[in-house]
Formats: structure tokens, sequence, C-alpha cells
């Protein structure tokens, strides 16, 4: 077998494109779920019974749906139920903030936990309001303890923006994927996609490394 | 003496209204029974010191005073008005008594002075600057001016103590709740947060005490209530309570701490 690796670089426009897509994905995702998941937590924090019931099924039913049946009922269903017929990039991007939207929640959400009692009743015998004490005495402090898990939920994020490619975004996965049935270069895009990816990939996983060292609580 | 106990002719701010009222107070923990029908008042420019062996129910009164727990039945009047049940208008009322903790509960993500501002910038919307001019006065009156910039880790149990002291003052609260203020302390520093009290009672602030320090509520306090098992024991002036104590479970408790009278 001869492996043609001018293929590859024939087409490094397209995969250059597919890498902004990926990277555009994950920080839009990522910028719209952290205040997602802040208000799926405050829903859940809250003193309505109803409020909390809608944030604990918004967590369990996005968190434990597969993220690709999620991408794939975003792409066919959601259209349906709100009647508007949204890009394949935004349904995407919708998919992966509904489910990392619930992540992040949960990670708030035991972030705010881990503030002991004290602190809140401080803050509401100076008359502050329930969402004072969040802003001005829980939220800074829980910021520490939420960082590193928000990390790696970011570096799972980067990856998992692969799976939606099935529903047509040109991101890296789907561009590589094209290419390759052009071509016919399955090995050499297969590597080369898995070679981005990782090179994209590892300085990252190293940071989160660096966060969970610099911000980590030991307690 | 009558039922209540407060209504002695006698007592500091006996001639005006009460500021704080609690009539038949019960507040339940699951099948435990905190508090089983108190009833009591807190005068006016008065210090009133509870006392009374550990899980008496002390400190769950204190945190039924501002509404930091919700009662099951009786009432809690504030300045003529029963405390509102809703969170929502709790916290209009809230802001006008000031409460100190046994573990401090300083902000510690804020410096000293932001701990003490924080209260008037976000909670009376008043312009960051004009609320820290008034923080380093409430510092300095509490004698840590030096300290204005130093994270609460950074200082010792009873300077903290101070500072948290300072934070409820900048509230301009018409009474201070102190929840057991000494109990976390270093034997050292004991004596320079209860300067800082006897100094506010001396300036006539209201005071609702819970402590187990003796010499404090005999020398500093107006009033003393004696808890038992969530009920009031006995409650009169510290003469008689320390002195010529009525009833057989003050005694006891009395001379469980060792408490020989006040020679000073």
């Amino acid at each position: 077998m001869k492996l043609d690796w001018s293929v590859p670089w024939q087409y490094r426009w397209m995969l250059a494109d597919g890498v902004l897509v990926t990277v555009m994905l994950a920080v839009l995702t990522m910028a719209i779920a952290i205040p997602g998941g802040i208000a799926v937590m405050l829903l859940r924090q809250s003193g309505s019974r109803v409020l909390r019931a809608v944030g604990a099924a918004f967590v369990e039913f996005f968190r434990n749906l597969p993220l690709i049946l999620l991408v794939y009922w975003s792409f066919y269903v959601l259209p349906i139920i709100v009647d508007i017929q949204l890009s394949p990039f935004a349904t995407g991007l919708v998919a992966l903030c509904l489910n990392v939207s619930a992540y992040n929640a949960e990670t708030f959400r035991a972030g705010v936990n881990s503030i002991r009692a004290g602190q809140r009743n401080a803050g509401l015998a100076l008359g502050m309001s329930r969402w004072q004490v969040m802003r001005k005495v829980i939220l800074p402090q829980s910021t520490r303890r939420i960082l590193p898990v928000l990390a790696s939920t970011w570096v799972s994020l980067f990856k998992d923006t692969s799976l939606v490619s099935v529903i047509a975004v040109g991101d890296l996965a789907h561009n590589a994927l094209q290419i390759r049935s052009q071509t016919f270069r399955v090995l050499e895009m297969l590597t080369v996609m898995a070679a981005i990816y990782w090179c994209l990939g590892y300085p990252q996983a190293k940071l989160v490394d660096w966060i969970h060292r610099r911000y980590g609580v030991s307690e | 003496m009558s039922a209540v106990g407060g209504r002695d002719a006698g007592r500091k701010g006996a001639d005006r209204p009460p500021i704080v009222v609690y009539e038949g107070v019960v507040k339940r923990f699951g099948a435990f029974t905190a508090l089983d029908g108190v009833s009591a008042q807190v005068n006016r420019g008065e210090v009133v010191c509870l006392i009374g062996p550990s899980g008496s129910g002390k400190s769950t009164l204190l945190r039924c005073t501002n509404a930091l727990e919700a009662i099951d039945s009786g009432r809690v009047v504030f300045d003529g008005a029963p405390l509102p049940r809703r969170e929502s208008e709790a916290r209009h009322v809230r802001r006008r008594m000031g409460m100190v903790f046994q573990n401090f509960e300083l902000f510690p993500h804020m410096t000293a002075l932001e701990n003490v501002a924080v209260g008037r910038s976000t909670v009376l919307s008043e312009a960051d600057g004009t609320a820290k001019v008034r923080a380093r006065a409430l510092l300095a009156k509490v004698g840590l001016a030096d300290k204005a910039d130093n994270y609460p880790s950074t200082l010792s149990g009873g300077q903290q103590q101070r500072v948290a002291i300072a934070r409820a003052l900048a509230m301009d609260p018409e009474v201070m709740l102190f929840d057991e203020p000494t109990s976390a302390l270093d034997p050292e520093t004991i004596g320079e947060v209860l300067g800082v009290m006897k100094q506010l009672a001396d300036e006539g602030m209201t005071m609702v005490v819970v402590t187990h320090e003796m010499t404090f509520a005999r020398r500093v306090g107006n009033w003393v209530i004696v808890f038992d098992h969530g009920r009031i024991v006995e409650q009169g002036p510290p003469a008689q309570v320390f002195d010529a104590p009525r009833e057989v479970r003050t005694r006891e408790f009395l001379s469980h701490l060792g408490w020989g009278g006040d020679s000073g």
C-alpha cells in the first residue's frame, strides 16, 4: 500500500476551516453554558419547589442522554417543536449547550454547596437578598473549587464537538471525513485528523493539569 | 415578677416600648424541641445576656430574632411588628439588626475594609467610596484602622471578631445580636472583643448577647435570662440572678461554671 501525504496538504485550507469551526463551537458553547449552568443551578437552589423540579429535570434529562442522540434530536425534532429551522452550526451549538449546561449546573452546585452555611447566614444577617448573597459571598468563594472541574469539562467538550459532524457542521471531523470520502485516502486523513486533534488537545490538557495544581482545593 | 418577667418598672428602658418581644416562641428541629414556649423582651438601650448550658436554646432564640430560623409557633415582635414570614420581607428587618457569630464568618475573599463596606454598598446601594469612608471609621472605632487592607486569614481571632462587629455596626443597627462572640477565641484575645462590646454598651447600643462570659454578663448586662432545655428558668437583673438566684437550676448552672460571685 502506497501512502499519499500530499492529499491532506492539498486540502489544508479545508482542514484549517474545520479547525476554526471546532474552536468556535467549543468557545461559544462554553461562553453560553457557563451562564446557562449558573441559571440552571439557581433554579435547583431556588425557594420554589416548582423551579427546583424544573432545574432537576433539565439536568437529569440532558446529562443522561448520549450527546450524539442530543445532536440528532436538535436537528430533527427541535425544529418541529419550536418551528424554527436553524443552520447546522447553530443546531450543533444548541445540542452542545444543553449538554454542557447540565454538567456545569452540577459543577456549580457542588462548588456552591461546599461553602459553609455560616457564610450564607452572615450575608443574610446584613440584609442581603439570596441573590446578593450568591453573587457577593458564595460564587466568588466557590470559583476556586469550580475552576478545575470546569477546565476538565472544557477538554471533554473540545473533543465532543466532533459529534456534530453527523449533521454536516463543517468542523474539523466533518471536513476531514469529507476529504476522506472524496479521495479514498482513509489512513492519511484519519491520521492527520488525529494529529490535529491531539496537537490542539494536548496543550489544553496540560493547562488543565496546571489549573488543578494551582487552584485545586486540598482539604 | 410577672410571668413575662420583663415588665419590671425599674428595668432599664422600661419607660419606652420594647424593641424585641418574644411571645411563647416554639422552635422544633424534627423531634427535638429547641425552644419550648419562650416569652421575654428586650428594652431599648438594654444589654440582655442569655446564659445557660450548651444546647439549651439561647443561640436558637438569637437566630429566631432576625428570622434566620423560622419559628413553629408563638411570635417574635420587632419594633411593634411581628417578624415577616416571607424571606423577601425578612431581609428588610434583618438589615436593622446586626449579628456577630461565634466563628466570625468574615468573607475570606474580601479585605477587612471590604467586609465592613459590603453591607452598605450592596444592601443600601451606597456608592463604594462612601461606604468605604464609613467602613474606615468603624475599623478605627474597633481599633483596627491599620488592618483595613488585611485579609481575614492574616488576622488573629480577636481581630477578626472586631472586624465582624464593625461589619454589623456598618448597617446602623437598632439592636446587636451576639452569638457566643468569644467562644472561638484564644483566651488572650477575649478581652479585646469584650472591651469593644463594653464600649458599645456604654454608648447605649441595645444588645442581646449569648455568652459563657459570666463576668461580662454580671458587669455589663442589664438583664440576664437563664435557659435550660429550651425554657427560661429564671430572668432578672444580674445582681439577682448571680448573687441571689431563685431557681435551683440557676444555682446548679452557676456553680458548675465555678461562679463564686463577683468580688470586683
